[in-house]
């Protein structure tokens, strides 16, 4: 399954690749574009939501900050777009160091609203401060080579993609995400650091956001605090993640590609009625929560795998004990792997 | 320095308001272990029924508040076992499941009244509105506005309601096991499922009816929910989460900052300075003020 997985991934970053070469409609690259950022996004949100188990509402600031340094970068100090995205890179790791730091100690309640707390700070000081223009925004220099920009989205966001692939689902450190989730406590006594290893995370989460925040703004060449900052950026993550599924890979990705989609369409026929958008958005959220815990892709898989089967659930044990074999089973799985691989690292 | 005991007082009168917000918010965390983030937009729906339910009646908005109450008691108290499904559902996150389904729920209800009311700003006529008490001597001068004395006795009318009804009654002392060990509670026969329904009612309730003070003292806008939101949020932190006894000093504290920030700094860096300070508070002591949060 794993490497199947890895396999069609592959895949479809070369088949998208080819694209451009029979695609030549520039409305169509925008959209594809817009569509890989989006998947990006998702991806690293769950980092934090699926994997780790905290929510970031300051998703939307990190890409602000990225987009902005960039920015300020290119535009007042007059730097060439590499630097200033690297810039943009070093900016985001610091901030979400210091404000990684004093919250992912604590649970996460604490740092849902310290994160939220900060996209709502940020888009305040991008308000006042001289240096963003303020309200009005910034203009960029424009670099009008839609390609250029397609390739690069597809590069960072397909390299973020195998990257995280790699770490969280081959490496041992997403089984450390993943036994934080599941038992702070527990993790510690196996010999984990939960702080490092969510600020880790958090990092891993920040910085391509950061980066894919640099990218949009010398490709959309405007941004302001209201399309940059706005908390729709999170919103539209936390959507994607939670609709095709927490706490894995694919998942986002599907949600990402259905609630872009969705809203491409939405926006080209619905435009009168953008209120909506919100309602919408708020239901699906709400709805995926209650009746698909596990997002699209959390279903799915389960189904294939029998675990959630109809059948097994007539033939079975009631659900409520099933359940909670599962549940021991899956603990006592990710206990022995985890010790396994601690014992590999020597980790004190 | 005139200005002072008015920075004060302003900040003292808008501090009230902020118990009302965040004391239900700080028992909902401690007895469902649940982040509302809808909290503002309750407080939002609120108002707009205290506006139309004016409009309609005539009546002065406090003679609306009891109305207000049952109409947003009972739509919580039938919304939580919603709730209570996606906090113990399978999933193993309770938290996390709590935190987006009410985000979803908050977008929802702000696009519902976008749609519905629009984006323009309203504000309720009450009697009080248009009272203010004026003492002067010497350089020493302040104004008290009676409608916002009148939003603080309200809060405190709350408080000591909410602190009776948590410390004197047998529902509060099932509510109290509840918040401190929801099993060995259920074994002593309180009926976890009811009671949390009744406090997420009393919730929603408490905050649709500072939704509607809010209305008369300052605006009742669609997109006013994130701000109290964000209140609901510091205040809790500062208090400690759950530690209801914390809520009015640091409810105090954020009016008076408020209030500061606006007559003597720019009222455009309140944000930054409320993030500070929170971001201060998780650093030095994470479990709120009196170091009592869960």
């Amino acid at each position: 399954m794993r490497s199947k997985i890895i396999t069609w991934s592959i895949l479809v970053v070369l088949v998208l690749g080819i694209v451009p070469l029979f695609v030549s409609d520039a409305f169509v690259l925008r959209i594809l574009t817009e569509a890989i950022m989006w998947i990006g996004l998702a991806i690293t949100f769950d980092v934090l939501a699926g994997y780790t188990g905290y929510l970031n509402f300051g998703h939307g600031a990190f890409f602000g900050i990225g987009a902005y340094t960039t920015a300020i970068m290119m535009v007042r100090a007059n730097w060439p777009f590499t630097l200033a995205l690297l810039a943009g890179a070093r900016v985001t790791t610091i901030c979400a160091l210091a404000a990684g730091f004093p919250t992912l100690r604590l649970r996460g309640a604490y740092f849902a609203i310290a994160t939220w707390a900060l996209s709502l700070a940020i888009q305040q000081l991008a308000l006042i401060l001289t240096i963003t223009g303020g309200p009005d925004g910034m203009r960029l220099p424009p670099f009008l080579n839609p390609l250029y920009f397609f390739y690069l989205m597809l590069g960072v966001v397909a390299s973020t993609f195998f990257l995280l692939w790699f770490l969280l689902e081959r490496a041992p450190f997403g089984l450390k995400l993943k036994a934080i989730r599941e038992d702070e406590l527990g993790a510690q006594s196996l010999g984990l650091n939960p702080t490092r290893l969510k600020i880790q995370a958090f990092v891993l989460s920040a910085v391509p956001t950061g980066i894919l925040g640099g990218i949009y703004a010398y490709w959309i060449t405007f941004i302001d605090p209201a399309s940059t900052l706005s908390d729709l950026v999170s919103d539209q993550a936390l959507v994607m993640v939670v609709f095709g599924g927490m706490g894995t890979l694919i998942g986002p990705v599907i949600g990402a590609v259905l609630i872009f989609s969705f809203k491409t369409i939405f926006w080209a026929y619905l435009s009168d009625f953008q209120l909506l958008y919100l309602i919408i958005l708020g239901a699906v959220i709400a709805l995926s929560v209650v009746f698909l815990p596990n997002g699209l892709w959390g279903t799915i898989r389960d189904r294939n795998s029998g675990r959630g089967g109809l059948k097994k659930k007539l033939t079975g044990p009631p659900p409520g004990i099933e359940a909670e074999k599962k549940d021991e089973t899956n603990k006592s799985i990710l206990t022995a792997e985890l010790k396994s691989c601690t014992q590999k690292d020597g980790v004190k | 320095m005139e200005l002072l005991p008015q920075a004060l007082i302003d900040g003292i009168l808008l501090g009230g308001i902020y118990i009302t917000i965040a004391i239900g918010f700080s028992l909902v965390y401690g007895v469902m272990h649940i982040i509302d983030f809808a909290v503002g937009e309750w407080i939002m729906l609120g108002a707009f029924l205290g506006l139309y339910l004016n409009k309609w009646t005539g009546l002065d908005p406090f003679l609306l508040l009891p109305l207000v109450f049952v109409v947003f008691g009972l739509i919580g108290y039938l919304l939580q076992p919603v709730i209570h499904r996606v906090i113990s559902g399978r999933q193993g996150n309770p938290l996390l499941m709590g935190l987006v389904f009410t985000f979803g729920l908050a977008l929802m209800f702000r696009g519902i009244a976008l749609t519905g009311f629009g984006f323009y700003s309203h504000s309720i006529p009450s009697t009080f509105s248009d009272k203010s008490f004026f003492y002067e001597q010497g350089t020493f001068f302040m104004t008290v506005s009676g409608i916002r004395l009148a939003g603080l006795i309200y809060a405190l009318v709350i408080t000591v309601a909410l602190h009776w009804l948590l410390k004197k009654t047998n529902f509060g002392l099932g509510v109290r096991a509840l918040a401190q060990n929801r099993d060995a509670a259920a074994l002593m026969g309180v009926n976890g499922k009811r009671t949390s329904s009744y406090v997420y009612g009393i919730y929603v309730g408490i905050s649709a009816m500072t939704g509607v003070l809010i209305g008369s003292i300052l605006s009742v806008s669609a997109q006013m929910g994130p701000d109290y939101t964000i209140v609901a949020f510091f205040v809790v932190v500062l208090a400690g989460m759950g530690h209801l006894a914390g809520v009015p000093w640091a409810a105090f504290l954020l009016g008076l900052v408020q209030s500061f920030f606006l007559i003597y700094l720019d009222p455009g860096l309140t944000m930054l300075a409320v993030f500070a300070i929170l971001f201060t508070i998780l650093l030095v002591s994470p479990r709120g003020l009196f170091a009592k949060g869960v």
